[in-house]
């Protein structure tokens, strides 16, 4: 489903220029669930954001179900209706109602009729658990019922595969639970997850795999069982020891 | 919990209205000095008179009946060509009943309502600025867009455009518009005057509107553009409705400004509210009152203005 060959992605900053993704390579099946961890600064949201082309990268190839996304005759907005993203800080369009916030996109983007996005958009929210607030502007919900309207706008597009940036650090503790169940029921449906992350229950129990992060490179691929119990990195072992 | 001690407002307020008295007093006695001759009763005319007009009788003939009806009269006109008589309404008769009249000879006067100068001059001033003040905001809405954008060509044509209108004074812009721009495109006074206007407050709305959408978060165009938005659409739907509403109070500045700036158009003989009143003036005398009547109409004008945007900015502010 998604595949990246030898991906670079260099800031020039004033200072020394920062290899933020340093010749990744991997790939997420269709239906698999990738937990990426990963100390701070280590590339993490940098690398999650050059699947989307949301950053531009410098070398390498990022395929989303075959698709060259950086290809010369390839239309990035094409590709991103079927790449859904979930931020940190929810990024909900706040001028819009959270019905709105649902059905914008796919009536502009995907042309879908005014009553069909309706309908769409009823029953994401209704799987959220959030549809008597449809009417509601963003700023009236909790942080917990924003995020969850924020996956539920991103899976408003019918996405193949969704991407969430640490969907849960911004978040009260008493609100992480209802996100993460969402997003566990989305597992479990068979959606395609690549997620960043710092919940290590979630990714012991929905990961099929766990990326581990560091200074811009995969250090370590492995089951969660493998992972979390007998980590072959050094790094690895001491990022374990802080979280865990 | 005890509220913290608040000592009570009235004494400022008592201060207030003493400095506000002493300020109308000292005009007072300003005015005395100068032993100036304060003729109010002179400034209504300037914005609506009766005037006397001569009612014409459209046919030649003989003035057969003058028929009193209150304060008017009936002029009836027998045509000489044998025709139906035709009656004339006129306030002061001119004519006796047997006199011979000619087409188009004066029978009398009647009296009719005309906006004077101060009206015409507000009129203009009103919609010169209205014009000015929307082709001004499509050129700012255009420019800030150029401004922010990634091509070089177009960016640097808004900074040259931004920069030029910005340091130079409206008054040489108007001036240059008008006796440049004017001829060489053989313009008319009005075009050239709202023309120069609407440069004038373009470039500095482009620079509110630059700053509006600078202002959202860069996370909502991420959102958009990850939805699949095009970066028209992202504009368009997301980053241009939320910026308009913050950009609306300083909006709001730039328009208020803008009319009072618009006086600057009466140096190249357009009869604003301005220039009305420089006109008034040398047939009146009535200076002062004629200014402050001026500055009250810009005054009113203005609030109005600022109202209508609160009213606006509060409707927008829905969704906070
Ligand atoms: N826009 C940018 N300009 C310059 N440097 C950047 C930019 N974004 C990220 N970086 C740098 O790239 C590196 C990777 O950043 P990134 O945000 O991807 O890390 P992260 O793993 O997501 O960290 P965190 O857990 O704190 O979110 C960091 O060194 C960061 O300083
Ligand atoms: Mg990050």
């Amino acid at each position: 489903m998604i595949e990246v060959k030898n991906l670079l992605k260099v800031f020039e900053g004033r200072g020394q220029p920062v290899r933020a993704v340093d010749d990744v390579s991997t790939a997420v099946a269709m239906g698999e669930v990738v937990v990426i961890v990963g100390p701070s600064g280590s590339g993490k949201s940098t690398f999650l954001r050059c699947l989307n082309g949301l950053e531009e990268f410098d070398d390498g190839q990022v395929l989303i179900d075959g698709i060259d996304i950086a290809g010369s005759k390839t239309n990035l907005n094409t590709v991103r209706r079927e790449v859904g993203m979930v931020f940190q800080h929810f990024n909900l369009f706040p001028h819009k109602t959270v019905l709105e916030n649902l059905t914008l996109a796919q009536r502009v983007v995907r042309k879908r009729k005014a009553g069909e996005a309706n309908e769409r958009a009823m029953a994401l929210l209704t799987k959220v658990g959030i549809a008597e607030k449809a009417n509601e502007y963003p700023s009236r919900l909790s942080g917990g019922q924003q995020q969850r309207v924020a996956i539920a706008r991103a899976l408003a597009m019918d996405p193949k595969v969704m991407l969430f940036d640490e969907p849960t650090s911004a978040l009260d503790p008493e609100m992480v639970g209802e996100v993460l169940d969402v997003m566990k029921q989305l597992a479990r449906e068979g959606m395609t997850m690549a997620v960043v992350t710092h919940e290590m229950g979630f990714a012991r129990e929905v990961a099929q795999r766990v990326l581990f992060m560091d200074a811009g490179r995969i250090l370590e691929d492995a089951p969660p069982a493998q992972f979390f119990t007998a980590p072959q990195e050094p790094r690895a072992q001491a990022f374990l020891k802080q979280v865990l | 919990m005890a509220l913290k001690h608040r000592p009570a407002a009235w004494p400022w307020y008592l201060l207030l209205a003493a400095i506000l008295i002493g300020l109308t007093a000292g005009l007072w006695v300003a005015t005395q000095r100068v032993h100036y001759e304060w003729r109010w009763e002179r400034v209504p005319q300037y914005f609506a008179y009766r005037a006397e007009v001569p009612q014409e009788s459209p046919v030649a003939g003989r003035v057969s009946a003058i028929q009193a009806d209150g304060a008017l009269s009936r002029v009836v006109v027998t045509p000489a060509d044998g025709g139906a008589p035709v009656v004339l309404p006129v306030e002061t008769v001119q004519v006796a009943i047997g006199d011979a009249i000619d087409r188009e000879d004066s029978v009398g006067d009647h009296y009719e309502w005309r906006i004077g100068p101060l009206t015409q001059g507000l009129w203009v001033t009103i919609w010169i600025s209205f014009v000015s003040g929307l082709v001004g905001l499509l050129i700012g809405l255009i420019t800030g867009l150029c401004r922010i954008s990634d091509n070089p060509t177009l960016r640097g044509l808004a900074i040259l455009y931004i920069e030029l209108i910005r340091g130079t004074p409206l008054l040489v812009q108007i001036f240059i518009f008008y006796f440049f721009i004017g001829t060489v495109l053989n313009l008319d006074r009005i075009v050239a005057g709202i023309g120069a206007l609407a440069l004038f407050v373009g470039a500095y709305i482009a620079e509110i509107i630059r700053a509006g959408i600078q202002s959202i978060p860069k996370g909502q165009t991420e959102a958009a553009r990850s939805l699949g938005m095009s970066a028209f659409q992202n504009m368009a739907y997301i980053v241009l409705p939320q910026a308009f509403k913050r950009v609306l109070p300083p909006l709001a500045g730039q328009f208020i400004s803008l009319i009072k700036d618009s006086s600057l158009v009466s140096v190249i003989a357009i009869t604003d509210l301005t220039k009305s009143g420089r006109e008034i003036i040398t047939a009146s005398f009535a200076t002062f009152e004629i200014w402050f009547t001026v500055a009250l109409l810009y005054l009113v004008v203005t609030s109005l203005l600022s109202q209508l945007l609160f009213w606006l900015e509060r409707r927008f502010a829905r969704s906070d």
